[in-house]
């Protein structure tokens, strides 16, 4: 018989979070280890629903609502009502398609970084503007990043998106960090939210260059974050950061 | 780097919290409608409000009732239902304030907070009015007897859940409303709050353990009786 899974990783399951491959094939033969799962879904199921998510589009109430809320409380003398409220709707669907699926779940965390995630858009067309070329005239540097120690790490460094002749992009990264006891270095670049990411590339000390996903706006993912994954298959962030900086 | 040169000498690094990367905790985020920038900053809004600042309501509705009445609209369509829940989150939450706690979290989180407690409320009061409906039906005889219809125990579940969170402290509620309402994975929520790892596996695990218990306590069956 082999172990059951953890309490923790039987909850992570009950949120939809899959399992490592081995945790996954013991819970599909183990009724307790089912059960349990079961158990913990039900508030999951009560209350992880669209309806109760946020952020969310706004959408504005219509004027009376605001007259209502006044005459209720006697204040409509103290203020003017409200200009009509929030039109300033975040501007809707940012481009994601190119942000990789994190999770098979993950339709309503997409919408949700859809509405919140426009803050970094500015960001990358003021680096745009910005660009300078370099001395040769043959790249032209777009953004940059000090990478700040994360977590009780001493990992620092620091990132710079770079344009190559050919219209290629780069992300030269100075990294200075231990090599990690277990796993590897991965380096990522996330949105403003840090919903959204993108994974760059596998990294260890020292300068390296990573090539960037041709059409990714890193405007919309400012963030560089340089992580340390195990070794275990999963291909999503561990969590677990020691470096990371905002592109400028 | 080469500021080291300039200094005599170079201090040991304090780990800044000041990058601009959100590590910090979050309860609940709500896109901020903002308005012209000399006005009060959200912080001051939600400090004007506790203290009962009429005009704090009138500023809280103007940046979040959007948030606010979207969600009603999501869950009831647009109209007279989710104009209702909208309109009761702010009277409510305005003659609740001394229940909102700046400290675990911003105001607009807590506007959220009590809209879900309003659409879950707004739902429960239609169920009960489909059954007895039913039950009416049932009686004349133009209907099948309601118990082959089982009450909706989703329905029930949520108020008492809600109730649940309400109770419970931070971390672990920002944690868990990170996991339902903003659909993170615990990577993401380590990442999003800065928390270690089996922090915040922890702190899920022993949260769901107690939404569980209250369920078999005051479960569906009994809060319908």
């Amino acid at each position: 018989m082999p172990q059951h899974c953890t309490p923790e990783d039987l909850s992570l399951a009950a949120l939809g979070e899959p399992l490592s491959p081995d945790d996954a094939a013991h819970l599909s033969g183990c009724t307790a280890c089912t059960a349990e799962v079961a158990g913990l879904r039900r508030s999951v199921e009560a209350l992880a629903i669209p309806e109760f998510a946020a952020p969310g589009a706004p959408v504005a109430p219509p004027a009376h609502v605001w007259a209502a809320i006044a005459a209720a409380t006697g204040i409509e003398a103290a203020s003017e009502a409200p200009s009509a409220a929030p039109a300033a709707a975040p501007e809707p669907a940012a481009p994601l398609a190119e942000v990789r699926q994190l999770r098979p779940r993950r339709s309503r965390l997409l919408l949700a970084a859809a509405a919140a995630g426009v803050v970094g858009i500015g960001i990358g067309a003021a680096a745009v503007a910005l660009g300078d070329r370099d001395d040769d005239g043959s790249t032209v540097a777009l953004a940059s990043a000090e990478l700040d120690p994360l977590g009780g790490n001493d990992a620092s460094g620091q990132a710079e998106v770079v344009e190559r002749p050919d219209g290629s992009r780069v992300l030269r990264l100075e990294l200075d960090a231990d090599a990690p006891d277990e796993g590897y270095l991965e380096v990522w670049l996330i949105d403003s939210d840090v919903v959204g990411m993108v994974p760059v590339g596998v990294v260890s000390a020292g300068t390296e260059e990573l090539v960037l996903p041709p059409d990714i706006d890193v405007g919309q993912f400012p963030i560089v974050d340089v992580s340390v994954e195990p070794l275990d298959g999963d291909p999503t962030h561990s969590g677990v950061s020691i470096a990371r900086g905002q592109l400028a | 780097m080469t500021g080291v040169l300039d200094r005599p000498t170079a201090p040991p690094r304090p780990s800044p919290r000041t990058r601009a990367t959100r590590v910090e905790f979050v309860a609940n985020d709500v896109v901020p409608l903002r308005g012209a920038t000399s006005e009060p900053d959200d912080a001051e809004v939600g400090r004007r409000f506790v203290a009962g600042d009429e005009a704090a309501l009138a500023l809280a509705y103007q940046r979040w009732s959007g948030q606010v009445h979207g969600m009603a609209v999501r869950a009831f369509g647009p109209g007279p239902d989710a104009e209702d829940v909208t309109q009761q989150v702010f009277l409510s939450a305005w003659t609740g304030r001394a229940g909102y706690r700046p400290e675990a979290g911003p105001l607009p989180a807590w506007l959220v907070g009590v809209c879900r407690h309003k659409i879950a409320d707004t739902w429960a009061k239609r169920d009960r009015q489909r059954r007895l409906t039913e039950a009416a039906a049932a009686e004349a005889g133009s209907r099948p007897a309601p118990s082959a219809r089982p009450l909706d125990t989703a329905v029930a579940d949520r108020v008492l859940l809600l109730d649940e969170l309400d109770r419970i402290d931070q971390p672990q509620r920002g944690i868990i409303e990170l996991a339902f309402f903003e659909d993170l994975t615990h990577a993401q929520i380590a990442v999003r709050t800065g928390l270690p790892l089996g922090t915040v596996k922890s702190h899920i695990r022993r949260t769901l353990e107690r939404l569980r218990s209250r369920l078999e306590v005051d479960g569906a069956a009994a809060l319908h009786a």
